[in-house]
Order: C-alpha cells, then sequence, then structure tokens
C-alpha cells in the first residue's frame, strides 16, 4: 500500500521548470531514498508534500489526503527536515522541541526522549544559536522526529554531521520502520548513505523522475541498459549523465530547427 | 497524533509569549514605559511654572506638554518590538518550521498582535500613571477621585486605541521583510515623514503613525469624539486581517 502517491506533479516557477510529471509511489513502512544532483527538485517535491509551496499542476495524495483541503490533516501526520535545520535561536533545544510538542498536543515525555533519540540531551539547555552545525542539525531532526510521527519526510538530514554523526542517524533512520511503522523519505547527496537504508528509490534529474523502484530493480534497469552496477553511486552517475546528454541533444536539436 | 484537534489562538498565545524569551522585548517595554513616564516628571521639576500657572484641566495640560514625545517614543517601541518578533522567526527559518506544524497559518499573525496590543497597555499605563502623578503632586486643585481615576482611564484607552493602527501596520511589514533591518527602516522613514505632515490635515490625521499623536481633548474640542476611535478601529481590523492572510497568499505563491 502507498502511503504517499503524486499524479504528475508539476511546479513551476515562470518558464523554469522545477519538478515535471513526477509521478511517485512511496510505500508505507519502507524508508524511500530520494536522489538528484543539486536544483532536480527532490527539496521542492518535499515543500509541496508539506504544504510550502502550491503545485502548478498535478496532485498528491498523502494517506488518502489531498492538498490542500486537508493540509492540516496532513501535517499532524508529517515531521519534517526540509534543507536545513529551522529553530528560534533565543530558545534552548529543550524550549524548541517544547513549542513542537505543544503544538501536536504531545506528552511531556516526549521531549526527552527526542532529545535522547539525537544524542542532543546534555546540551539541551543551551541556546539553540550556540549549537554547532551538527547540533543544528541533530535539533532539527529532533523537531522532526518527535512524537513518531508516522511519515517522515528529511531533506540531507546528515549534512554538517561527522562520520560517527552520519552513522548514528543512518542507524535511526533504518530502524524506524521497524520500531515505529514509519514511512520515511530521506534525500541524500550521500548515496552510500542512501544505498544502506533505503528499501526503494526515486532518482530526479532536471525535475524528470529517471527511475523509481527498490535496488534490485535499479541493479537489473541498469544492467539492461549497461550502465555500471557495481554500486549505486555509478549507477546513479551514469543515468545522471545519459539524461543531461539526453537534454543537450535535444536542445541542439530545437536551435537546429530554428534556424 | 492524528486524532488530536489543531491548536488554537489561546493555545498559540503563550507559546508566541515564549517565543520572546531572551530577545529582549520585555525590558524593551518596561524601559520604555520608564522613560517615557519619567518625561513628564523631569519636565515638571524642571519648570513646574510653565505648566501650574495654565488655566484648564491638569490633565490636559499635562498631555498636551508631553505627549508628542510620549507618542514618539511609543511608536519606536512598537517598531523594535514587530522587528524582534519577526526576526526571531526569520533568522533561524523558525517560521519555516511553523509553516510544517500542524497550525492555522494566521493565528501567529494574531497572537503577536496581541502580545504587542497587551505591551501597548503595560506601557500606556505607566505613562498615564505618571501624568496622574504628576498633576496630584504639582496641582494643587487636582483630587484623585473616582472620576479622575475613570478620565484618566479614558485617555489611556483612548490612547491605546490611537496606537493600535500603528503597531498592526508595523507588524504586517515586519512579517513581510525577511531582513529585520528593512522592516525597521520603513518603520522609522514612516515615522519621521508622517510625523512632518501638517497633525491639523484630518486625512493626514487619521493615518497609522499620525494617529497617536492625536490627544483626545482634541477630539473633545474638535466635536470628533467618535471619528478617531471609529477610524482607528477599522485601521486595526484592516491590519489584522491583511496580516492574518498574507502568511497563506505567500505560503500559495512561493
Amino acid at each position: 500500500m502507498n502511503i504517499i502517491e503524486t499524479k504528475n506533479l508539476t511546479k513551476s516557477y515562470g518558464s523554469f521548470t522545477a519538478v515535471s510529471n513526477v509521478n511517485l509511489h512511496i510505500r508505507k513502512g519502507t524508508v524511500y531514498g530520494f536522489l538528484g544532483p543539486n536544483g532536480a527538485g527532490k527539496s521542492t517535491t518535499m515543500k509541496m508534500f508539506l504544504g510550502l509551496t502550491r503545485p502548478t499542476l498535478g496532485s498528491f495524495q498523502i494517506d488518502g489526503k489531498t492538498f490542500p483541503n486537508d493540509r492540516v490533516a496532513i501535517l499532524k501526520e508529517i515531521g519534517s527536515f526540509i534543507e536545513s535545520p529551522a529553530f528560534y535561536g533565543n530558545l534552548t533545544g529543550e524550549e524548541n522541541l517544547d513549542i513542537i510538542r505543544r503544538i501536536l498536543k504531545l506528552p511531556k515525555h516526549s521531549v526527552k526522549d527526542a532529545l535522547e533519540l539525537v544524542g542532543l540531551t546534555e546540551f539541551k539547555d543551551r541556546p539553540a544559536k550556540k549549537y554547532s552545525l551538527g547540533m543544528k542539525q541533530r535539533l532539527g531532526l529532533a523537531g522532526a522526529l518527535i512524537g513518531h510521527p508516522p511519515i517522515l519526510i528529511l531533506d540531507e538530514p546528515t549534512n554538517g554531521l561527522d562520520p560517527v554523526g552520519i552513522h548514528e542517524i543512518r542507524t535511526l533512520i533504518r530502524s524506524l520502520p521497524e520500531q515505529y511503522d514509519c514511512t520515511v523519505l530521506v534525500s541524500s547527496h550521500l548515496l552510500p548513505e542512501i544505498e544502506l537504508m533505503a528499501d526503494d528509490i526515486g532518482i530526479l534529474n532536471h525535475g524528470h523522475l529517471l527511475f523509481e523502484g527498490s535496488m534490485e530493480q535499479l541493479k537489473a534497469y541498469a544492467h539492461e541498459n549497461g550502465y555500471p552496477t557495481d554500486n549505486l553511486e555509478q549507477t546513479f552517475l551514469a543515468l545522471v549523465d545519459e539524461d543531461n546528454q539526453q537534454l543537450l541533444r535535444k536542445k541542439i536539436e530545437k536551435r537546429g530547427k530554428r534556424s | 497524533m492524528t486524532q488530536t484537534p489543531t491548536i488554537g489562538f489561546f493555545q498559540m498565545l503563550p507559546l508566541e509569549c515564549k517565543k520572546l524569551k531572551r530577545t529582549g522585548c520585555l525590558p524593551a517595554v518596561v524601559l520604555c514605559g520608564l522613560f517615557a513616564a519619567a518625561f513628564p516628571l523631569a519636565n515638571m521639576l524642571v519648570r513646574p511654572e510653565a505648566f501650574t500657572t495654565l488655566p484648564g484641566d491638569p490633565l490636559s495640560i499635562l498631555a498636551d506638554a508631553n505627549w508628542q514625545m510620549i507618542a514618539m517614543l511609543n511608536i519606536l517601541l512598537s517598531i523594535c518590538l514587530c522587528c524582534i518578533m519577526y526576526h526571531t522567526e526569520f533568522a533561524d527559518r523558525g517560521i519555516q518550521k511553523s509553516e510544517t506544524l500542524p497550525v492555522k497559518a494566521h493565528l501567529l499573525f494574531l497572537g503577536k498582535g496581541t502580545i504587542l496590543a497587551v505591551s501597548g497597555i503595560v506601557v500606556i499605563l505607566t505613562e498615564c500613571a505618571a501624568l496622574g502623578f504628576c498633576a496630584l503632586h504639582w496641582f494643587p486643585a487636582y483630587t484623585f477621585d473616582s472620576s479622575a481615576a475613570f478620565a484618566l482611564l479614558k485617555f489611556a484607552g483612548f490612547q491605546w486605541l490611537m496606537l493600535l493602527p500603528t503597531m498592526l501596520l508595523m507588524l504586517c511589514i515586519a512579517s513581510i521583510c525577511s531582513n529585520m533591518w528593512t522592516s525597521l527602516g520603513i518603520g522609522i522613514i514612516l515615522t519621521f515623514t508622517i510625523y512632518v505632515f501638517p497633525q491639523k490635515n484630518l486625512l493626514l490625521g487619521l493615518l497609522p503613525f499620525s494617529t497617536p499623536y492625536h490627544l483626545l481633548s482634541e477630539s473633545v474640542s474638535a466635536d470628533q469624539t467618535l471619528l478617531y476611535p471609529a477610524a482607528c478601529a477599522a485601521e486595526t481590523i484592516l491590519f489584522a486581517l491583511c496580516g492574518a492572510i498574507y502568511p497563506s497568499i505567500r505560503r500559495y505563491h512561493s
């Protein structure tokens, strides 16, 4: 059963199309790795799921609910971390999470639980603006994880973390579906990380979905099309490179027709 | 988690207060109130005969002599509070986190507006207390009975209503500009631009940033007791609506 489904999801800014006719199918209780180079449209897609920006065309369903009619109901089910940590710098880590807790009407212990989960208990009384980059990242993650939401949307959650931190977060994300029956949509530039934690992956380039399926399906697809299958990074680079060359050829053809 | 109802205005208000921790908002309100209250006291200490010899109601005499300066301080305080309130939202993208939580977008603005309005009450009551003290101390004919207390409260209420449109317009500006210095600049420019407008012009006098200088006694003498409060109430509602609607517009068109 798919908990998130998009139908021809498109987002344009003037003449620039950031996301073009994307059809995603995210299965319940899985970790979905969302891959793509910078500017591919990953964050824009995630922002649309959170109601931070409106789709130009197409639609999406999250747990049977549609946007914009069920915006608040959708947000009740999602814990999110988009682009970089968002918090109130003048408040301590604990106070930041307490605000989220009160909005979500969660029990008091959920703040402590979230702090423990990301390893910030020791620094809970320090104003968030005095946190290091890694600590801010952890605070952002705690804000997403608090109350164990059924859906997690994480955009580059390991940015700024040291290798130990990356390992901890990867292990945590990997354990979430089993522990809390949680569905995770995670984007990352660290392809080996995605390879280790994702059940399914979606590859986006220039707003187009190039591939969607399980890791095994990707390997089979790569094998069929003559792409390297050694690891996800090689396959990803070959797929994106091929797509970029196709786009370039189309542009040259268009110019040729015009002249 | 999915069954809980959405947070309401009265649950959001304490959260908005909490967000102001360590921002300097509370000290700013207290200090501005005390500084503005000290102005009539200093005036009376330095040149009491300039006011005690004047005929008329002591409260009106004191207000005429001091309110221009007090109103200016109140406007500057409003600008600072609005800028600080939204700076905490924009600086570390706290506002984006709020937008991804199940909260009605307008509650954030209305919560801040309410805090601002309450700050206005605190400051104006402090200033009116100082005026009352000066009247009692330096004008022997002035007695502080129930009618005097009512007159003082009526004056405070009127001046608070005159300040509200300025506060809410400034809050709208601060909510639009993600850079605090932009909203601060706009506020300061509006303060000094409108200050040089002729106060006698009715239309210009009804503009935000101009109404805080208008006194209750001026309305009474010009037979316009209801005009200014009605205009300020309408402006307040208009700016509150604009500020409440704007977050949805911004989100949908981003």
